[in-house]
């Protein structure tokens, strides 16, 4: 018998040597077969079945790690049978498997910010690495550190031991300090490619797009409508809650990598979208949403009666609205939050809220909603503006309907209704309405809209009815919302522009991940560590002026709060087999989900943790401690479903047996093995 | 004369035992002698006594009980048979094994199973002599090839084959393995070889070491079988004394040694190469497959294995020839097979028939039908690896290609036979409960993927079946059956599969209108009382255990179904069949 075999494998035709798996001569030809149980130093197993091939002639699929080659077979390693054994098998896997790939603070951030690496590296003192993985997406730390909602914190796990990770603040902590070190983190620029990117509007969403873009070697021009550069961070956040001079370090940081910036910019006037884009190879419409919207009251017209978002921004333009003694800001968002602790600043003496729900439907953050009760503000709940009173064209009063909360609809919300005759009157000398915000779309005629009014703009690309021209953010679809979701938009779109300036398509695909469903009981195992406090200026101090309220962490202080971290997201996520394979053959993961194996952590080799909700049994750890540490520590307890792997002998002292090679841990194709910290 | 009496653990358990004392008591210093044979295969008939003299069969009395030994001591002092006759096997019963062919249970029940002698004078081991005096092992080889046997264990492949690649595998160090290790629920003939005439699976075991050229040889056995432990023990030490086992066999110069090998009660060690595994002192999950045991198999040796029932014919074809072995059955199954006949039959115990017969001969004309005159609705065959056979299918012949095509399997011989108050859907949920916890974990296709299966069908048969899932679970089934590592996954799929093809109107019902159409599962059934019927006895409500039932005595009662429990028992205690379930 000849010792040379010919075969032929996906078409092609190969040779191997007689003896080989069809594996080795597939991966000796450049053809992958995926695999979770194999590795070439060990014997073949046959677990996984992800190998499983399909030969001709064969009326079973063969597993490529064991099979032999023979003389003329005819080998196909994606024919139909074999993808759906390979789908079913991941599927049964996925199905069973209980870890989370990405911690859900980072899959709850619209941005998918790591939060988890950077409150790590917080935790490690390492203030500048933490900086750089907070600017792989967020081009303002410091800025969104201390104004974002934290999308993050909501998704915290911690909160099911007692309370969720100050995420934010630590994000805003590690910028402040790298700040004060007077060191500027920036993205090595890739060269020039030639290309130029005109954006308008210098909020978050068009800074963040400028920062991607410039640092991938475009020329890049922000043009903007107001003195200065920062949209909605300069002109609707107050001052005490985000200090201008921290936003002008950041954008100066911005600037210094050389994009260009124009100011008093208003298109339509100064040129129009047709120029720009003559001007530029791609546009990136990210204008925002600067008009109030009106709460169709009677009375909406009267002099006194102000847009939410256009008193904050005539306050952060250095004017002071005349809202005189008695004012009332309509409304229960952070907007609302932000206007009425504003007017309490210019020195209002009795300053109400009027909200149509109660305390707990309230849209605004608790904290802000906390803290604007402390500075004095009367939250006049279940209340709604029937009519705006005035004298000689000037507010006087607000004629408020008394509400009640009605039955819950099928989402379990009660919606507000009429007490029907119940009325008061509140006598006022302004009324600021804060329900909201709108773009305005003059300038962007040419471009198609939602019915909404907004630029219809496609919701992974970022593109729009004109070929060339993006936008992100709070002008676009379903409007405004919070400035880390126009961020995570503008990041996107600034991806779809680059590949649109390379003349490529990236095709789009929902990574596959595992996500663990948890309940408060899952984590009794856990010490309590309170989070820590911001520190804070006094109520009855701070609201005399708009110095920032917050003081900030100290190290100590940060460092401490970021070692309450749980690390949800998986250790292994980027290396993981699993998810790799379950990402390309998988159609729907939850498909064949049901009741878990038993899942526990331990770690009775000290150094090493085994996750058992995350191990698939391939027992290549087994299989390395008995062949290749020549150990064999390790072995299958158990019977069908419910097998584990776990130490052998678990009575003696294995620990001393175990010769540390963290061999296990190598060849673990899941997060199930790792280091222990 | 001779009392035997049927004592294989069946027999025990119905009583044999406690007869066999009393017997011997009352017919000591008599010159009627007590002695035991191993099981008939009557299950239905147990205890069962047989009256020789000498070689004759006299009587064969039926379920005897401890108290009727009096009488039957005092008829055979007597030497009156007139009073036995009340004990004496009808001439219906008498059918169950005038219509069998007995080859791999030809013994059975027949003769001690504890001594050697009884055997060899029976012409026992006279197969060994002469293959061992006139054949070579080729010429083995060519009988058994010339027989058609195939493995009885379940899957069919031919005998002959097998003990050639062993034969011809390279190495001086070889072993023959037999499989004892019987799991599947309802199939029990291979206990009741060894346990009634080990010294026929010896034979057949060292006629097979001979042909492949091994001299170490192992019954796996289970360990839930010690009755076939201690029998089979006593026979090896038995056949070593005499010469038929050991070191130098009847003076021929071949040796060979036998060893018993209690398994630890895992069913995928029914499976070779786990049960290679296991016999290494390993845990018992399946081995991939290349390389097979012909050419590594028991400490990599070359290695032959085959089930207790193939070994049990091999004698008989050495003595007979393989001709008259393939004259029996049909163009691809030679010889007789063995079924386990179980469930709502008749009567039930050990079958052997030709190959070749219906399904309908076994179950009516030997089993005698359905018992409770119910209908017959299917039977399953191959236990969890097999599949169930509708009544239209009742034609079908026992023959492996045969019932392959039903999407059964012939499988080791578990024959259930079920009525019409059986749900093919629980039945179904049943096997694969049993498969999810006999899986051994190895591989994920079983380990996850039965798992599931047996979830969806619980769920379906709570009435918490969701659309879909029917073909969720045929999907399920496609992807084991192809991706599964060993026989258990590739084949836990069969029973599910099976009833979605004969039965998947139960599986809507179930599904759609949350109804199990034969009453059987205990979440989707509504009791109720026909006031027509009911005479207010108020026995059913006194013994319900939720208080669900209200009325007031010598009028008609009523269920509150929000509190009942479906436990039944109303049903059970009503004198009038005036509980009507749905």
């Amino acid at each position: 018998m000849s010792d040379i075999i010919n075969l032929i494998i996906d078409g092609k035709s190969i040779t191997a040597k007689s003896g080989d798996t069809i594996l080795t001569a597939a991966e000796k030809n450049g053809i992958e077969i995926p695999n979770l149980c194999y590795i070439k130093e060990m014997s073949p197993y046959g677990a996984c079945g992800m190998c499983v091939v399909e030969a001709e002639g064969m009326p079973k699929l063969l597993r490529a790690c064991s099979a032999k080659v023979s003389e003329g077979m005819i080998i196909n390693t994606k024919g139909e049978r074999a993808l759906k054994a390979r789908r079913i098998a991941l599927e049964l896997l996925m199905g069973d498997h209980k870890g989370d790939c990405i911690g859900p603070c980072s899959l709850n951030c619209p941005a998918h910010t790591d939060c988890q690496k950077y409150v790590k590296e917080i935790g490690e003192g390492r203030f500048e690495d933490a900086v750089k993985t907070v600017k792989e997406v967020i081009a303002l730390p410091a800025s969104i550190g201390r104004v974002c909602p934290h999308p993050c914190e909501t998704a915290c796990r911690r909160q099911h031991v007692e309370e969720p990770i100050s995420i934010a603040y630590l994000k805003a902590f590690a910028a402040d300090e790298v700040l004060k070190s007077g060191k500027h983190i920036l993205p090595e620029k890739k060269a020039s490619t030639g290309k130029s990117v005109g954006i308008i509007g210098g909020g978050p969403a068009g800074l963040s797009a400028a920062f991607r873009l410039i640092g991938n070697g475009h020329s890049v021009t922000i043009y903007d409508k107001m003195p200065k550069m920062g949209g909605m961070l300069r002109y609707g956040i107050p001052e005490y809650r985000l200090p201008k001079a921290v936003l002008d370090t950041e954008i100066e940081e911005i600037r210094s990598l050389g994009v260009e910036m124009i100011n008093s910019f208003t298109l339509g006037e100064d040129a129009s979208l047709k120029d720009l884009s003559k001007k530029h190879d791609a546009i990136l419409v990210a204008n925002g949403a600067w008009k109030s919207s009106s709460i169709r009251c009677p009375g909406e017209e009267l002099d006194g009666v102000f847009g939410g978002i256009d008193f904050l921004r005539a306050v952060a333009l250095g004017e002071k609205p005349d809202i005189g003694k008695k004012t009332a800001v309509v409304g229960g968002g952070n907007t609302a939050m932000d206007a009425c602790r504003t007017a309490v600043r210019l020195g209002a003496e009795e300053v109400s809220i009027i909200y149509r729900r109660t305390r707990d439907e309230m849209p605004a953050e608790d904290i802000e909603i906390e803290e604007a009760m402390e500075e004095g503000v009367i939250f006049r709940f279940l209340t709604n503006p029937s009519e705006i009173i005035g004298e000689n064209g000037k507010v006087t009063a607000v004629k408020l309907q008394v509400m009640k909360l009605g039955e819950p609809d099928e989402k379990g919300r009660r919606s507000p209704v009429p007490v029907e005759g119940e009325f008061i009157t509140l006598p006022l000398d302004s009324i600021i309405i804060a329900a909201g915000q709108k773009n305005d779309p003059s300038g962007f005629e040419e471009i198609e809209t939602t019915k909404w009014g907004t630029i219809l703009a496609d919701e992974i690309t970022y593109t729009t009815s004109i070929p060339g021209v993006f936008a992100a953010g709070d002008t676009t679809n379903s409007g405004a919302s919070i400035a880390i979701k126009a961020i995570a938009e503008a990041n996107e779109a600034a991806k779809y522009i680059d590949a649109y300036l390379d003349g490529i398509e990236i095709p789009y695909k929902k990574p596959v991940l595992s996500e663990r469903t948890v309940t408060d009981d899952m984590f009794t195992e856990y010490e309590k560590h309170p989070r820590i406090k911001m520190p804070q200026r006094a109520p009855e101090d701070r609201r005399n002026d708009f110095t920032e309220i917050n003081l900030g962490f100290n190290e100590e202080e940060a460092m401490q709060e970021a070692k309450r971290c749980l690390s949800c997201g998986c250790h292994d996520y980027g290396h993981c087999k699993l998810i790799k394979y379950a990402d390309e053959y998988c159609t729907d993961c939850k498909k064949f989900s049901g009741e878990y194996h038993k899942g526990f952590i331990e770690s009775k080799l000290e150094i090493i943790t085994r996750d058992q909700n995350k191990c698939i049994l391939c027992s290549l750890c087994v299989r390395t401690c008995e062949e290749t540490a020549k150990k064999g520590i390790l072995g299958l307890v158990g019977r069908g479903f419910d097998t584990i792997i776990s130490p052998e002998f678990r009575n003696t002292d294995i620990r001393s047996i175990c010769a540390d090679c963290k061999k296990c841990v190598e060849v673990c194709p899941t997060g199930a093995l790792k280091i222990t910290e | 004369m001779r009392v035997v009496i049927g004592e294989g653990s069946c027999g025990i358990a119905a009583g044999a035992a406690k007869v066999h004392s009393k017997l011997h008591e009352l017919l000591e210093g008599t010159d009627i002698s007590v002695g035991i044979a191993g099981c008939i295969g009557m299950c239905f008939l147990e205890p069962i006594i047989d009256i020789y003299d000498e070689k004759t069969l006299l009587k064969r009395l039926v379920k005897v009980k401890e108290a009727d030994a009096e009488t039957i001591a005092d008829a055979l002092n007597k030497n009156d048979f007139e009073a036995l006759k009340k004990y004496e096997i009808s001439e219906d019963d008498s059918v169950f094994l005038s219509k069998q062919t007995r080859i791999a249970l030809r013994r059975c029940g027949l003769i001690d199973p504890e001594s050697i002698d009884a055997y060899t004078d029976d012409g026992g081991y006279s197969a060994l002599k002469q293959v061992l005096t006139s054949m070579t092992p080729e010429e083995v080889i060519e009988e058994i090839k010339a027989s058609g046997l195939a493995g009885r264990g379940g899957a069919g492949f031919p005998t002959w084959f097998k003990w050639n690649a062993a034969r011809k595998s390279e190495g001086t160090e070889k072993y023959l393995i037999c499989n004892a290790d019987e799991g599947d629920p309802g199939a029990f003939m291979d206990r009741a070889v060894i346990e009634s005439d080990p010294h026929t699976l010896i034979e057949g075991m060292l006629i097979g070491a001979y042909a492949i050229g091994a001299s170490h040889a192992f019954v796996y056995v289970r360990a839930e079988y010690p009755l076939a432990i201690v029998r089979l023990q006593k026979a090896i030490n038995e056949a070593m004394e005499k010469g038929y086992l050991g070191e130098n066999i009847l003076g021929t110069g071949f040796s060979c040694f036998l060893k018993i090998k209690a398994g630890a009660g895992a069913f995928v060690c029914g499976e070779e190469t786990a049960l290679i595994e296991s016999l290494e002192g390993k845990r018992g999950m399946p081995r991939l497959k290349p390389p097979f045991p012909a050419e590594k198999g028991y400490e990599n040796k070359p290695s032959n294995i085959n089930n207790v029932e193939t070994f049990a014919n091999v004698a008989w074809i050495i003595e007979n020839g393989g001709e008259a072995f393939s004259a029996l059955g049909t163009e691809n199954s030679k010889g007789t097979k063995v079924f386990a006949l179980t469930g709502k039959i008749k009567r039930g115990g050990l079958v052997e028939i030709p190959m070749g017969l219906t399904l309908k001969e076994v179950i009516y004309d030997i089993g005698g039908g359905i018992r409770d005159n119910r209908e017959f609705k299917a039977v399953q065959l191959g236990g969890p690896s097999g599949g169930c056979i509708p009544k239209e299918l009742l034609d079908t012949v026992i023959d492996y290609k045969a019932l392959s095509a039903t999407g059964a399997i012939m499988g080791s011989g578990g024959m259930v036979v079920m009525d019409e108050g059986t749900c093919m859907v629980n039945m179904a949920r049943f096997f694969l409960d049993f498969t999810t916890k006999e899986s051994c974990g190895k591989c994920v296709h079983c380990r996850i993927g039965t798992k599931r299966m047996f979830e969806i069908l619980t769920r379906i048969t709570e009435g918490n079946g969701k659309e879909g899932d029917v073909e969720l679970l045929e999907e399920l089934c496609d992807g084991i059956r192809s991706g599964a590592l060993c026989g258990l996954g590739q084949t836990a799929p069969n029973p599910v599969l099976t009833t979605i093809k004969y039965f998947r109107n139960e599986y809507e019902a179930h599904i759609n209108e949350k109804r199990c159409p034969a009453g059987e599962c205990a979440t989707l059934r509504t009791y109720s009382i026909d006031a027509e019927k009911c005479k207010g006895c108020t026995l059913c409500s006194k013994k319900c255990p939720v208080n669900a039932i209200s009325g007031v005595l010598k009028e008609a009662h009523a269920i509150d179904t929000e509190k009942c429990i479906k436990c039944g028992q109303c049903k059970e205690v009503c004198k009038f069949d005036a509980v009507e379930v749905k």
